[in-house]
């Protein structure tokens, strides 16, 4: 059958095999159905889809009204090119694939168009992109509610402060849980290099956070 | 040494899923080191951190803005298709015009390139007249000493028209001159005389509107009539004009 013999490929440890195989499978089934004319068969599609990438494209660009823009342009690719996707992917490493390049270029055009944090910047010391300055609110908080909602308001600030080759994985490894395989397919880059992302970025928001941890 | 243990540890503490267990080489450098343990303590606080994060919900009207947009976009890709209909028309209509103007540009220009009318091209007739029959050459240039035998006859054509005017002058003159023939076979040709130089003879006039070959019989004093036939120009493409000597001077054939 083609699908296991995609999904050999893919290489997954055995104890993920089963659950990547029955979703894989059904959104197979269910982009081929799309592919002939099925417009319920996309709805599936989008309604399993939606929430993670959304919630992928906000974490990269910090920006929900933006990220819902570009998850809808995702899911627009994805039905445009409905009758060129090859099953040699997971569908989920091919639709999270379309929506990094689309987070990416975003972060890319806000770059050019130096769109700046009304907090300002500071240049890093290694010579890379500027990172935004977000020093952490030092006042005792009366709840603890609050001090979970300002953590993670300082670490998705933090994480959007990283540079985007760093960023992508991280968010898919340690929001999304994927594995690094998995990952190395999304990012089109090697499963080595993107274990050193990772460590990199770890290493980035360890000493941005360090007043949180 | 130390110090390796401490990345190797460290990089099996980054790459493991934070359910994880990790090895019992590394929980037993951890039980001793206190930097990785503080390392390990920091990463996992990090990652649960980060990990909290969770999902964003995309809004109620995803869906519905989603169906919007795929049906703007199809109806666009077709009114975009329709557009163009317009101007692909139009730029057909342009490029037709353009093969157009260029197929008359191209006959024009091919067509002034035919007409005799360069000193080029009339070079690139010459050799029609040195077919010219050898015995009436050597008679001409004995007569009048000039050396390229492809223009004698036309030395003797300019001579007769313009008397003593000789010279490379006249030549380049009569070279860039269309010529015409007569033919004189069946009236006979009228006799040059030793006695009268050839350049000094009284002009003759010829009907240039006869496409007839040229034919002119010299004496040469003993009653012997040499005869110098001139065959029929061809221009190319065996057009000859017929008013050839509109282009030529006054009184110039």
């Amino acid at each position: 059958m083609n699908t296991l013999t995609t999904i050999d490929e893919l290489g997954f440890a055995p104890a993920l095999q089963q659950d990547v195989l029955e979703d894989t499978t059904s959104d197979h089934a269910l982009l081929e159905a799309t592919r002939n004319g099925d417009q319920d068969a996309f709805a599936e599609l989008v309604s399993r889809y939606r929430n993670q990438i959304t919630s992928y494209i906000y974490r990269m660009t910090n920006d929900y009204d933006g990220a819902v823009d570009l998850a809808q342009e995702t899911f627009v690719r994805v039905y445009r090119a409905a009758d060129r996707y090859q099953r040699s992917y997971a569908f989920s490493t091919y639709i999270y694939r379309i929506a990094t390049n689309l987070a990416i270029s975003e972060l890319r055009k806000r770059k050019r168009r130096k769109l700046v944090s009304l907090t300002g910047f500071f240049q890093q010391s290694d010579g890379g992109e500027p990172k935004e300055f977000n020093p952490p609110d030092a006042r005792p908080l009366q709840d603890s509610d609050l001090v979970d909602t300002e953590r993670r308001n300082a670490v998705q600030r933090a994480i959007g402060t990283l540079p985007e080759k760093y960023r992508a994985p991280l968010i898919l490894r340690d929001v999304d849980g994927r594995s690094y395989d998995e990952i190395a397919k999304i990012l089109e880059t090697s499963e080595g290099t993107v274990k050193s992302r990772i460590s990199r970025a770890r290493g980035f928001l360890r000493e941005k956070m360090h007043a949180y941890l | 040494m130390r110090k390796n243990i401490c990345e190797l540890v460290r990089r099996e503490l980054d790459e493991l899923m934070l359910d994880e267990t990790c090895s019992t080489a590394a929980l037993g450098h951890l039980r001793e080191c206190g930097a990785c343990r503080e390392f390990q303590e920091k990463q996992t606080k990090l990652r649960q951190i980060v990990g909290s994060l969770g999902t964003v919900a995309a809004p109620a009207d995803f869906d519905f803005r989603l169906r919007a947009r795929l049906a703007n976009e199809s109806s666009s890709a077709a009114s975009s298709f329709s557009f163009l209909a317009g101007p692909v028309l139009r730029r057909g209509f342009a490029a037709v015009a353009v093969l157009v103007v260029f197929a008359t540009g191209a006959y024009l220009v091919r067509n002034t390139l035919n007409r005799p009318g360069t000193s080029e091209q009339m070079a690139k007739q010459t050799p029609a007249v040195r077919e010219t029959p050898k015995p009436p050459q050597e008679t001409v240039t004995r007569n009048t000493q000039e050396p390229p035998k492809t223009m004698d006859v036309a030395v003797v054509q300019n001579k007769r028209s313009q008397g003593n005017r000789t010279g490379r002058a006249g030549l380049v003159a009569i070279r860039n001159r269309p010529l015409a023939t007569k033919e004189f076979s069946s009236t006979g040709a009228e006799v040059i005389g030793n006695a009268e130089p050839v350049g000094t003879s009284t002009p003759f006039s010829i009907d240039a509107s006869s496409l007839q070959y040229f034919r002119v019989s010299v004496d040469d004093g003993r009653g012997n009539a040499k005869t110098i036939s001139v065959p029929t120009i061809s221009f190319g493409s065996q057009r000859l004009m017929q008013n050839a000597n509109q282009f030529a001077p006054k009184r110039v054939w």
